[in-house]
């Protein structure tokens, strides 16, 4: 393993493929040279600009949060940019990054994420506020317990590697996902949100929520340590009990506009 | 929705009947024989409780087997010929199973 | 494939169901034969008690354990929070089912050598 400001000759392993000339994709392997430092995503860049410019992938943000760059390394998903090298060699010394599975791929590294995002909008992932005369005036309030029970997940960056790690999407590209029920989670818990019953209804559907078989692929994907598996449990006890709910929330936006419980 | 509570429902039931009829049929270890499962179903509440265990068992494998072939993406469309054909598989099965059940008291 | 723990249990859990469902209506089917009497039992159930079918019940077994195990431990993912502990409580189903697997496989597998 290199020390800092070392380098270290390393093989990266890359599916290519070009659908206008190959009939299937195909591993390359490049020699780079890299550092303890170097991302997953400077390899590639490296390797696009030494080696072969043709390499075609998805990046942007280069620090995690803009989650263009999810691929699957050595067979698992996760961010190229967050991620070095030198933890990733495999006993042959090797790493191997090849496209989100399960999707179609459009070139190289990159794949059509259509499914992903009409899913996504299937759970209506904006906030829908109450109406006018149910509002608050002032600002909106919610208390700190509310904001813990969503459990991060409005820092979802929907970079897709839980979407494509899922076996119930790998079977069947009607089910939701784990990316937009995570987002209907968050959505149904808001105490701002207007419409759970709505949402439960989507979501405790035939594509929804019950079609999960607990498998927990997107956990262990999840580049920002989020936890779908438990979004999902929840709506589905949620969404056996919706219009109750959706009662208790109707109550509770009463007091929006003091912070305290009804 | 529906399949998804019936199937928990079920399992929590068989977890403790499968137990049951285990140790009732099987232990001690060896030859079954007619006669023993006979003296058993003679008894009204082995029936009642052999019933029931039919019943949630093949709740159970029905809608185990419409998930898996739910989960196909190719199947979805025949989803209501799907619930037909599980409904009167499992109404003819728990018929005949009943018929068996019952039939003991006869011997 | 992405190949995890939860993808084995599920893989697992989905080969002894169906293989299960199998099983469970073949079984209805042969108790079924005792409304005919005593012979008729007999003779569907020499059929069932052939050298394969008694290794077939060392299978069934295995099924059964491990479809219950495995559901057990979803009814725990369902009813608690535990999704954090999910790798070690994989583990310790897997585990209780290897177990249980022995103590009531052995038996049987003994008893379908011995024949008769
Ligand atoms: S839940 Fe995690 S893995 Fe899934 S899209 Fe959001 S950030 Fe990515
Ligand atoms: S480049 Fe933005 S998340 Fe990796």
């Amino acid at each position: 393993m290199a020390k800092n400001g070392q380098t270290q000759n390393v093989t990266i392993r890359v599916q290519r493929f070009n659908p206008d000339v190959d009939a299937k994709p195909y591993l390359a392997s490049y020699e780079i040279e890299a550092t303890a430092d170097t991302t997953l995503l400077d390899a590639l860049e490296q390797i696009k600009a030494t080696l072969d410019g043709s390499l075609t992938f998805r990046r942007s943000c280069r620090h995690a949060i803009c989650g263009s760059c999810a691929m699957n390394v050595n067979g698992r998903n996760m961010l190229v940019c967050n991620r070095r090298v030198n933890a990733l060699l495999d006993r042959r010394g090797r790493v191997t990054i090849r496209p989100l599975p399960y999707l179609p791929i459009i070139k190289d590294l990159v794949v059509d994420r259509t499914s992903f995002w009409e899913q996504y909008l299937r759970v209506k992932p904006w906030l829908i506020p109450p109406e006018n005369g149910a509002a608050p005036a002032g600002e909106y309030r919610v208390l700190p317990a509310e904001v813990e029970a969503l459990k991060m997940a409005e820092t979802c960056i929907m970079c897709g590697a839980c979407y494509s790690a899922c076996q119930v999407v790998a079977m069947n590209k009607q089910y939701i996902g784990p990316h937009a029920l995570l987002k209907a989670f968050l959505r149904v818990l808001d105490p701002r949100d207007a419409a759970p019953a709505e949402r439960l209804e989507i979501v405790g559907g035939d594509d929804g929520v019950f079609r999960c078989h607990t498998i927990f692929n997107c956990i262990d994907a999840c580049p920002k340590g989020l936890d779908p598996t438990f979004a999902i449990e929840t709506l589905r006890k949620l969404a056996q009990k919706r219009l109750a709910f959706a009662a208790e929330r109707v109550e509770r936006q009463k007091s929006l506009g003091t912070g305290r419980d009804a | 929705m529906r399949v998804f509570v019936m199937q928990r429902l079920t399992a929590v039931a068989l977890v403790l009947f499968l137990t049951l009829h285990m140790i009732v049929v099987h232990y001690p270890p060896g030859h079954l024989d007619f006669s023993r499962v006979m003296e058993r179903l003679a008894n009204p509440v082995w029936k009642v409780i052999d019933i029931l265990f039919l019943l949630a068992v093949l709740i159970h494998a029905l809608t185990g087997a419409y998930a898996v072939l739910m989960d196909v993406e190719r199947v979805t469309p025949y989803k209501r010929m799907l619930v037909g054909t599980a409904v009167l598989l499992g109404l003819i099965a728990f018929a005949y199973g009943t018929a068996t059940i019952l039939a003991f008291n006869t011997f | 494939m992405y190949k995890t723990t939860g993808f084995i249990s599920f893989l697992f859990r989905r080969v002894s169901g169906m293989a299960l469902v199998f099983y469970l209506f073949m079984h209805i089917w042969v108790i079924g034969s005792a409304t005919g009497g005593a012979e008729a039992f007999d003779a569907r159930m020499a059929t069932v008690q052939a050298p394969l079918f008694r290794l077939l019940e060392v299978a069934l077994l295995t099924a059964v354990v491990y479809h219950g195990f495995d559901g057990i431990r979803l009814l725990i993912v369902h009813w608690f929070k535990v999704t954090e502990y999910r790798k070690s409580l994989f583990y310790a189903m897997f585990v209780l089912f290897i177990l249980v697997s022995i103590v009531g496989g052995v038996p049987l597998l003994l008893f379908a050598l011995e024949g008769n």
